[in-house]
């Protein structure tokens, strides 16, 4: 990966972050990147969807509603967004 | 929204919406689907506000403005409909539907007389949430829109 990729999902990492830490209403350095949304941070599924919901509008994408499910950490939702603005 | 919409199209009338609403007198606020598309994961709806209602002797005395709270109740129905349109199985399995989230703005009022067409759009839709975006005009002029999170939580488990 070049260093400006990984300089982008860093920047997408640190977002996704302080959408999670907003919702989930804890500290962002309490928020691990490999972290479960559901097991480890407690979200519900309604507040889930509201995070996957910030994240399209920040980048102005569509993320597949089949994604949503199985995409559950920092690390793998800045994966998929970062995938998600290549294709753009 | 309303200009191509025909309020008196009855795609489900009042005693079918009856059916497939959890609520029942005097707190359905859903009075006609007049739309009903599954493709574009849409329906339009007409509440008529009518002077009789009881919230219009409190609220206000003198002054009668139908509950922004209301409308808000009437565009969440509004979205039980659309899961019934696109997912009618479980619909008819009578689960539950929890209101999550919600962010509205409020543009004018709502008195008796009043016709309301509540167009409500699906944004996402998993198996037991989903996130609708919901308009409500009166005389084409839009009286509020909202984005609106819910659960679906199967009955018995």
């Amino acid at each position: 990966m070049s260093k400006k990729m990984t300089g982008n999902n860093d920047a997408i990492k640190k977002e996704v972050r302080k959408i999670l830490a907003e919702v989930a209403e804890i500290p962002e350095k309490k928020i691990k990147d490999d972290a479960d949304f559901y097991e480890d941070i407690g979200i519900d599924s309604m507040q889930g969807l509201e995070i996957f919901a910030s994240i399209e509008k920040k980048y102005k994408i569509r993320i597949p509603e089949e994604k949503m499910p199985v995409t559950r950490s920092v690390v793998k939702v800045s994966e998929l967004v970062a995938a998600l603005i290549k294709k753009k | 929204m309303t200009r191509s919409v025909n309020v008196h199209h009855t795609v489900w009338d009042s005693r079918q919406i009856q059916e497939m609403l959890p609520q029942r007198y005097p707190f359905i606020m859903i009075d006609r689907v007049i739309k009903a598309d599954r493709r574009t994961g849409k329906v339009v709806c007409v509440k008529n506000v009518t002077g009789n209602e009881g919230h219009f002797l409190g609220h206000f005395p003198d002054n009668p403005i139908m509950p922004g709270a209301l409308i808000l109740e009437a565009m969440g129905q509004a979205g039980i409909l659309l899961y019934w349109l696109l997912r009618p199985e479980q619909a008819a399995k009578r689960p539950l539907y929890l209101m999550g989230t919600i962010k509205a703005t409020f543009k004018r009022t709502v008195v008796p007389g009043d016709q309301l067409i509540i167009e409500v759009t699906k944004d996402k839709l998993l198996d037991n949430v989903g996130r609708i975006l919901a308009r409500a005009e009166v005389n084409g002029c839009l009286v509020m829109e909202s984005t609106m999170s819910f659960g679906v939580i199967k009955k018995n488990g």
